[in-house]
């Protein structure tokens, strides 16, 4: 069963069309990834979900209703550009924006506690934001993410900005409420996280969705006629050979895109025939990257999205 | 309408605002700025600069010369200045002569100023002073007064005149006031609710200004810090903005009704038995009126500011932003001067009805006379209705201003943002 479905979403700023008739589905119980380069439309797709902006048309449906503010309440965001009221205290911080999302009382009040606790902050609870690390003050997020028990949890560009150790805490988080079977929704342009985390995407670039669907049926799509490969060696005479389609440089393995799936037997024998070294061939791994290249393109961004997301594992 | 996001909203801005020091310290600071500005200003209209003048006082008719030593030397100004004085008797031909001789002294300020009373001041009562600096009015009024006087005295004298027909030539006129209006009974005024009116006005004007500039600041800092898309996620951009202007409006009445308090004390009670001179007349409904007026006064200025501090994020391009709004608030403020000096003028009887202007202008023109009852509802109307579509318009800026970042926009684009459906 889909939880969400948007359907035909579109919306334009002024000539810019930023969401352009996107369609896409979310099911129940899963991870999903909203993948693409950065104005790809990501974050306006999240705020046309979250009803900080009216669509220009399409709708977005909660089990088959139009959602309003009850999806609101029942979801929790975490926005990319993120920030607190400098000068509340935390627990006053957390207890407010449960309080806006309808959730007030001694219980919410322990929870807030609870979290409190399990980040190592409780004895911080009468500070002020303005005098916690930054590190603190992203945890901080995460719980008021969280903290009013939401059914929905939407994150735009969640690892961006994060140090190492919060990565990991917010992985646990999304992880922790996949089990007690949220739904969590988060966009990324960073494609190793989403294929780590993912159970279903949906690819956007130009404000056009351009894939989508459950990520290992994307991949067992895409990885047939594709090698991932990791040799010693010169490969060069395969540029312009009559069975290979593309070669894609990723530095420590190169990925090969061969026109037939029954190719990859002759790719491999030429390897070997040229005194290649192979030190991994695998044929039936194709990576979220490759695929975003392939059916994006490998604009200029891409690369700095390469290059981010290698610096951040 | 009212649900419980707007109430949380609510909630957090009288937490910040209401229980913070800041409210405190401008609570008390305001008064006390405003007596300091009072204090000084008596300060300054005491001090006239005339202290130690040196005057050499030169008669033509010795007639005149011994009227004129004991009017100058019982005279308590004359002496609380300490004035030090110089008779000389002369005739009209000597008089050039001895100023030019005076020169240098004069010049170098030895001396402040030479009077000199010829004889035919008797008759034309036209005296001369000569000076370097010969326009002191200081100086000039107080020998003027004076030297009328003697003149009177000496003429009235010559023609057999009783003191008792004298003292009355010489009493000024006392113009007493009353006040009329519809229900109560002619009362004598004083210049109590002028008084009133002036710090009225000046307690609207300042603390709009001050509540309208700190809401525009938390509103950027809102903006600034990236809180309003988290905010948004839960609570629409229109339950945001009424929430604050609530908030902020239900602190400024608090702080109103504070400042207010000593004046109903004032006016209610015989506690403190103020001089007739500046008796105050008030009744606690206009109190109120007042307070209300300027609830509705705080939601239109509130919305307004909150709508410019949407629109920048910083303080210097808020600041281009921010005239119109001090226009609409210190053109009234001055217009309310008018009133001191005629409180039914056609400006002030117009601007009472107009939105924004009426805001100031109608209590305190409540205040010093009286208003038809019709005009006060007609200019509450006004201001609701103003209220209503000032929300509507700040609102739609407000929903665009807070999620946009980046250059400064242009008016023009402004005006789009109100057709926008975003």
């Amino acid at each position: 069963m889909n939880a969400l479905e948007v359907i035909h979403l579109t919306k334009t700023f002024n000539t810019i069309t930023a969401v352009d008739d996107a369609s896409f589905e979310v099911p129940d119980g899963c991870i999903f990834g909203l993948i693409g380069r950065n104005g790809a439309g990501k974050t306006t797709t999240l705020r046309l979900l979250m009803n900080i902006y009216m669509p220009d048309r399409g709708e977005v449906k909660l089990r088959g209703n139009p959602i309003g503010q009850e999806f609101r309440s029942k979801s929790g965001y975490l926005p990319e550009e993120r920030g607190l009221y400098k000068r509340m205290r935390v627990l006053d911080t957390l207890l407010y924006f449960a309080e806006i999302k309808g959730k007030t009382g001694k219980e919410i009040h322990r929870s807030a506690e609870e979290y409190l606790e399990r980040f190592d902050l409780l004895d911080r609870k009468m500070s002020k934001l303005e005098d916690l690390s930054k590190g603190n003050q992203q945890k901080i997020q995460f719980i008021i993410t969280v903290l009013h028990d939401p059914d929905f949890i939407i994150l735009d560009e969640p690892f961006s900005g994060m140090d190492p150790i919060n990565t990991n805490l917010l992985k646990e988080i999304i992880l922790e409420m996949k089990r007690k079977g949220k739904v969590i929704l988060f966009s990324t342009h960073l494609m190793d996280f989403a294929e780590k985390l993912c159970d279903h995407i949906a690819m956007i670039d130009h404000g056009k969705i351009i894939l989508k669907g459950s990520l290992q049926d994307i991949k067992s799509k895409y990885s047939r006629q594709n090698i991932s490969l990791e040799h010693t060696g010169d490969i060069s005479f395969l540029n312009g050979h009559p069975i290979v389609e593309k070669i894609s440089d990723f530095g420590n393995s190169k990925g090969i895109r061969v026109k037939k799936p029954e190719d990859i037997q002759t790719l491999l024998k030429l390897l070997v025939d040229h005194n290649v070294g192979v030190t991994k061939f695998n044929a039936n791994e194709i990576s979220l990257h490759e695929i975003f290249i392939e059916l994006a393109g490998s604009e200029a961004d891409t690369s700095v999205v390469d290059k981010v997301h290698h610096d951040q594992l | 309408m009212i649900n419980y996001r707007i109430v949380a909203v609510v909630k957090r801005e009288l937490k910040e605002k209401l229980f913070s020091k800041s409210f405190l310290l401008t609570t008390f600071l305001i008064p006390l700025f405003m007596l300091g500005i009072i204090v000084v200003q008596g300060v300054i209209m005491q001090f006239q600069g005339d202290k130690n003048t040196v005057l050499e006082i030169i008669v033509e008719s010795p007639s005149l010369l011994k009227e004129l030593q004991t009017a100058f030397s019982q005279n308590k100004s004359i002496e609380e200045a300490k004035y030090s004085l110089s008779y000389r008797h002369m005739s009209r031909a000597q008089v050039d002569g001895y100023i030019e001789e005076k020169n240098k002294s004069l010049s170098a300020g030895k001396i402040d100023g030479i009077v000199f009373i010829p004889e035919s001041a008797i008759n034309d009562k036209s005296i001369e002073y000569y000076s370097k600096t010969p326009k002191a009015f200081a100086v000039t009024s107080k020998v003027s007064g004076l030297v009328n006087a003697c003149l009177m005295d000496v003429y009235f004298r010559e023609r057999n005149i009783a003191d008792e027909d004298l003292n009355y030539a010489r009493m000024n006129v006392d113009v007493k006031t009353f006040k009329v209006t519809e229900e109560k009974a002619v009362e004598e005024t004083g210049m109590g609710n002028t008084i009133l009116a002036y710090i009225f006005a000046f307690f609207l004007y300042l603390s709009l200004i001050m509540i309208g500039t700190m809401t525009m600041q938390t509103v950027m800092d809102e903006k600034t810090g990236r809180i309003s898309e988290i905010l948004l996620s839960s609570v629409h951009s229109r339950e945001l903005l009424a929430g604050k202007i609530l908030g902020v409006s239900i602190t400024g009445v608090i702080q109103m009704a504070i400042w207010l308090s000593p004046i109903l004390m004032l006016a209610s009670t015989t506690w403190f038995a103020l001089p007739p001179q500046i008796s105050i007349d008030v009744s606690p409904g206009l109190l109120l009126y007042f307070l209300l007026n300027y609830f509705i006064g705080l939601l239109t200025f509130v919305g307004l500011y909150a709508a410019v501090g949407s629109i920048f994020d910083n303080q210097q391009d808020a600041q281009s932003g921010v005239w119109p709004l001090l226009l609409l608030i210190m053109i009234p403020f001055f217009m309310t001067f008018s009133m001191f000096n005629n409180p039914d003028n056609p400006v002030v009887n117009v601007a009472s009805l107009l939105p924004f202007a009426s805001i100031m202008i109608m209590p305190v023109k409540m205040t010093v006379a009286d208003v038809a009852v019709w005009k006060i509802i007609l200019s509450f109307c006004i201001n609701v209705a103003t209220v209503c579509i000032i929300f509507k318009l700040a609102g739609k800026i407000y929903r665009v201003g807070i999620l946009r970042t980046g250059t400064k926009p242009k008016w023009s684009q402004i005006v789009k943002w109100i057709r926008y459906n975003y």
